[in-house]
């Protein structure tokens, strides 16, 4: 059982990754076209190309403004409704839960068409409710705002459900500590209940991480992109030099351009994780807090 | 992602909190904490509105005519309820052609990849075998393949082997989940070793030990799983649209692209082939909730 069922996973694996990636390195080394049969080797070129793309340069600067204000938005407003539902005055938090997690539970291309029609300038919801003139998707000052305002909306669920399981794994006896000891409740959230949730936000942050930077099918919905250059997103840059202009080469060098960045990214935020609040006192006290937030979390999921 | 495991094995929990919060008599609430009430539960339920009216203002939008969904003069519900841009679409597209499609493949993939995950979670979870942290470190990396490096090669090696227009090329990529096998064996490390001693003691093959015994006990994970799967297929825009070129194949997701780009002023219909693609899910959700963010959480507070 355990050699067949390993021995699947790994063949698995080989073939379907793997193989692939050795495949899309090689291919970066070329020029590559299947429509006319090209695969003629031209060692950097590609990724010389990329760097001095202006193209890629707006890409990359609009994947870092993207990703950074749909985590901070995502894990912003994440925290306020965890914190309110966890809250003892909250009433019928189920129902709330359920509501939040909705838009995540949903498929990304449909909602995306939804949003689309949201902000038609002629009959869209938006500019009706808020009584706006706002042409969202075709002017360039709001095309990438509104991709973003779509994306915190489908996915703050998500952070709600991960911290609203870390906040009901703080041990109890530290929150009643620090009402003893006379904290307020503002203390009592920024001293006590944001040290011990750090594990949990890291995890949400991590993992929103690595989904932004693959994200392209908000881009190809609504934007394709545009207007000009304004909602350019280097995923999308990816599968529009793949698939629309079939320059295969180029664009497994800029996969794999993200690829590292990704890792890069990880990896230092990993880092960062581990060693950050060193510049602050108590460190040592928090990270013992952290520590004893995720044993509770660990145990409470195990029951 | 295994640092807040790591961690985890620090401090224990003291356990004087059993007992001491319990015994905390009901006084009569005081007027500010009332306030309290109110302002929490007023927060939350505009954010609750804020996050279903997109999907409101769909389902209602897909029952108004094309001239009225156009009209300045917008209302929320319909004037006159009208059938019309369902029939429409399937006169159009075969939208429930798709549909059915869209289901058939997302019921049998997510069958598959949960048993695969299953299986392979057990076999990580219970035996001790040679190179078992190698091979599931091995797994656990190939969660941080970004789509984009993989995609192309996938796309020339599935093409080579003749598989374009075959659902084998939609099914077997997603038949094993190194998500879905780091999810169950987390689950499955929370069953004690002893229970499935007592069951050999008992003679029970390891088969009927996996399908009886451990399987049952991981109902939760399973149901999380289960719907994520089933979304991750139903939500798939990319891949079906590489490999499948029949229309009458096709799945909603790239259905509702190519509705949008040859009839792209029809809003009502797109508002209706929208509501086909979401209603279902959420509703699936809304039936599973309870068992499904138990599932969501703890798998995430795990990770």
């Amino acid at each position: 059982m355990v050699v067949v069922t390993v021995g699947v996973i790994m063949a698995f694996i080989v073939v379907l990754l793997i193989v692939p990636i050795l495949i899309a390195l090689r291919g970066s080394f070329h020029q590559w076209n299947p429509l006319n049969g090209t695969f003629t080797w031209v060692g950097l070129d590609n990724y010389a190309e990329l760097f001095a793309d202006p193209q890629f340069a707006r890409a990359s600067l609009n994947t870092a403004v993207f990703g950074v204000a749909a985590i901070a938005g995502r894990v912003v407003i994440g925290l306020a409704i965890a914190y309110a539902l966890f809250s003892r005055l909250t009433r019928w938090k189920g129902f709330f839960r359920t509501v939040f997690y909705m838009p995540t539970i949903t498929p990304l291309v449909a909602v995306a068409y939804v949003w689309k029609l949201m902000y038609n300038p002629q009959f869209g919801a938006i500019n009706s409710i808020f009584g706006l003139d706002v042409n969202w998707l075709f002017d360039s000052r709001f095309s990438l705002l509104a991709i973003i305002l779509m994306t915190i909306w489908k996915d703050f669920g998500y952070a709600v459900i991960l911290l609203l399981a870390g906040l009901y794994s703080i041990p109890e006896d530290s929150l009643e500590a620090a009402s003893v000891d006379g904290a307020n409740s503002w203390q009592r959230f920024w001293r006590v209940i944001l040290p011990l949730l750090r594990p949990m936000l890291f995890f949400v942050v991590i993992t929103s991480l690595i989904a932004y930077l693959q994200a392209f099918v908000q881009v190809l919905v609504l934007t394709g992109g545009g207007p000009g250059t304004s909602t350019q997103i280097i995923s999308y840059m990816i599968y529009e030099q793949a698939f629309v202009k079939y320059n295969f080469g180029y664009a497994s060098a800029i996969a794999f351009v993200l690829l590292l960045v990704t890792a890069a990214l990880t990896a230092a935020s990993w880092r960062f994780n581990s060693s950050g609040g060193a510049d602050r006192p108590g460190r040592a006290a928090r990270r013992r807090a952290a520590r004893r937030a995720a044993a509770a979390t660990t145990e409470g999921s195990a029951r | 992602m295994s640092a807040i495991q790591k961690t985890s094995s620090g401090v224990p929990l003291t356990g004087r909190r059993a007992g001491r919060t319990a015994a905390a008599p009901r006084r009569p609430m005081p007027a500010r904490t009332r306030a309290g009430v109110i302002a929490l539960n007023t927060l939350l339920a505009v954010m609750g509105v804020f996050t279903v009216f997109p999907f409101v203002w769909m389902v209602f939008s897909a029952f108004k005519s094309n001239a009225e969904i156009a009209s300045l003069d917008q209302t929320f519900f319909p004037r006159d309820w009208t059938m019309a841009n369902f029939e429409s679409i399937q006169t159009k597209l075969d939208f429930f052609r798709l549909f059915a499609n869209s289901v058939f493949l997302s019921v049998s993939i997510t069958v598959l990849a949960v048993y695969t995950s299953l299986l392979g979670g057990f076999v990580f979870a219970k035996y001790r075998f040679r190179g078992r942290g190698f091979f599931f470190g091995v797994i656990l990396s190939t969660m941080m393949v970004t789509w984009a490096v993989v995609i192309i090669p996938r796309y020339t090696m599935f093409r080579n082997a003749g598989l374009v227009d075959n659902y084998a090329s939609l099914i077997v990529p997603a038949a094993i989940s190194a998500f879905g096998i780091f999810m169950m064996r987390q689950s499955m490390d929370a069953i004690p070793d002893e229970v499935l001693e007592a069951a050999r003691i008992d003679g029970a093959s390891e088969i009927f030990i996996f399908h009886r015994i451990v399987a049952p006990m991981s109902i939760n994970a399973i149901s999380a799983l289960a719907i994520f799967q089933f979304l991750w297929v139903w939500e798939d825009y990319l891949w079906p649209y590489l490999m499948i070129s029949t229309q009458s194949k096709q799945v909603l997701a790239v259905g509702l692209t190519t509705f949008n780009g040859q009839y792209s002023t029809d809003y009502g219909g797109l508002f209706a082939a929208t509501t086909i693609s979401i209603l279902p899910v959420l509703v699936v959700y809304l039936v599973f909730q309870r068992r499904f963010i138990a599932g969501a959480a703890s798998a995430a507070v795990k990770g």
